[in-house]
């Protein structure tokens, strides 16, 4: 995957669209918004692992980005622009979350009976191993979350990541090998974990919490 | 994470090394070497490099899932009538430059530009004002227009303080306010010595002005707030790593904002250990 998928040769380019709606035109960047709206969702979905709080992420970003465009100068892609704001919009919340914490239920949504807009198109072919890696990504620090869900699942690289994030190229393959590790020992991946009694267990078999400790500085 | 369930092993070190995250350093090579030598290691590095290549293939297998149709809906209808951009000057380039460019020149040509801006580096009782200096680069003035002129004016100055403070995420929102630059000290004389300045271990590159407002840059971009209005920079650590602190307000609201020593180097963005907002 690129985050530079482009448009067709003959529809206007992404900073086309920005410089178009901060010159007033009132189309533009709903017109954006559109070509990219599926990878920010779903980087927001992962990041933040909760579907109302993603849709109100993704909302109060791109309305943000929608208000300041004008201080786009172009020093970055314009889909590392939007990302950037999305993942911020996400952090923030999930800090904001932390210190007031919510439980959140099961398949990630607040409230069953609330219609909260379509489920995958076609399951996963083990759907218990999706939920239980994914509630493994859930439970790792925001940081090496954020950077997990740009690199192993949306297919990012990591000098886009690292700019989308806003720190060095090691700091993202720091947090991508660690939250890696952590989830291979909730996973129970690991040979000679005791989480499962030195054998290597089914996917199915999610450990609880993941371990704590002071973890060291990332490199850079 | 403790590594206990592998004896000996430093379980984050060996995820660095195994996801490349050490490569040529020496932490790397450190590793390398204990990992040929040290049963532990070897016996943790064996069973961790499939593990993790596993983890990837099974995020990899995650399906993608398109915005949710009401949301997408909502979107559409509430950006095409929001209210037009606070700043309708148009600073998009016609041209999209080349990336590493553009960072290279963000480095002296900060969009805060602080060419008007006066430092007031306070730390262990001893007082250090660094001039101002000029960013004054072609490129980016022409990119940024008018705004740029905005901007120096909008940033006149902020205090840079060397407390040498432990900050954690719990003190982060603590960070100093700029009280020094209200009471209205006096400009110090410039040609006083350097040795007066307190230099704080592993942050010596940030005490250049020119790093410092490249710094500046870097959170300005990190943060997506625009302008950032600063109030003080603090060089000290957090959690047992150098760093400054920040302490700024943008359209996002007022923030703590905790770098590393890398901060607005090329490639490392903001080197940001730590953002809180400040309530």
């Amino acid at each position: 995957m690129t985050l530079r998928d482009g448009p067709p040769s003959s529809a206007p380019t992404d900073v086309e669209l920005v410089r178009a709606h901060v010159e007033g035109d009132p189309d533009a960047f709903a017109e954006l918004v559109r070509r990219h709206r599926d990878r920010l969702w779903a980087v927001a979905l992962r990041t933040v692992g909760d579907r109302e709080e993603a849709a109100d992420a993704v909302q109060d970003a791109l309305l943000n980005a929608h208000r300041n465009a004008a201080r786009f100068r172009g020093d970055a892609a314009v889909t590392t622009w939007l990302h950037r704001i999305v993942v911020n919009a996400c952090l923030d919340r999930m800090r904001r979350r932390q210190a007031h914490p919510t439980v959140p239920l099961p398949d990630g949504n607040r409230d069953d009976d609330r219609p909260t807009g379509p489920e995958p198109v076609a399951p996963a072919p083990d759907q218990d191993t999706v939920l239980v890696v994914r509630d493994a990504l859930a439970a790792l620090p925001a940081d090496q979350r954020a950077a997990i869900v740009l690199v192993d699942v949306q297919g990012y690289g990591v000098a886009e990541a690292a700019e989308i994030l806003g720190v060095a190229e090691g700091t993202i393959k720091s947090r991508c090998a660690r939250g890696r590790a952590r989830m291979a020992m909730t996973l129970g991946y690991l040979r000679g974990n005791r989480n499962d009694g030195g054998t290597v267990s089914s996917r199915s078999e999610a450990a609880g919490s993941l371990p704590n400790g002071s973890e060291r500085r990332e490199p850079r | 994470m403790t590594g206990a369930e592998f004896e000996g092993v430093d379980f984050d070190l060996l995820a660095d090394f195994v996801g490349g995250a050490l490569d040529g350093t020496p932490d790397g090579q450190r590793v390398a070497t204990l990992v040929a030598e040290d049963p532990s290691w070897r016996a943790a590095f064996e069973a961790l490099g499939p593990a993790m290549a596993a983890v990837g293939g099974a995020l990899e297998a995650f399906e993608p899932e398109p915005m949710p149709a009401d949301l997408a809906d909502r979107l559409d209808t509430l950006l095409r009538t929001a209210e037009t951009p606070v700043e309708p000057v148009p600073v998009v380039p016609t041209n999209v430059v080349d990336l590493e460019s553009r960072r290279r020149a963000r480095r002296w040509a900060a969009p805060l530009s602080v060419a008007a801006a006066v430092l007031a580096f306070a730390g262990f009782g001893a007082t250090w004002w660094v001039s101002n200096q000029s960013m004054d680069n072609s490129e980016s003035t022409a990119a940024a227009g008018s705004t740029t002129a905005e901007q120096a004016g909008a940033l006149p100055a902020f205090a840079v303080t060397s407390s040498g403070t432990d900050y954690t995420a719990a003190t982060l929102p603590d960070a100093p306010m700029s009280e020094t630059l209200s009471t209205g000290l006096a400009l110090p004389d410039e040609s006083a010595p350097a040795a007066a300045v307190p230099k704080t271990p592993g942050l010596s590159r940030l005490e250049d002005p020119s790093a410092l407002a490249a710094c500046v840059d870097a959170i300005t971009v990190a943060n997506s707030g625009g302008t950032l209005a600063v109030e003080s920079a603090d060089f000290a650590r957090f959690d047992g790593t150098p760093a400054v602190v920040f302490r700024f307000s943008a359209a996002n609201g007022v923030w703590a904002w905790a770098v590393g020593p890398d901060c607005g180097l090329p490639g490392a963005g903001a080197d940001t250990l730590q953002n809180l907002p400040v309530r």
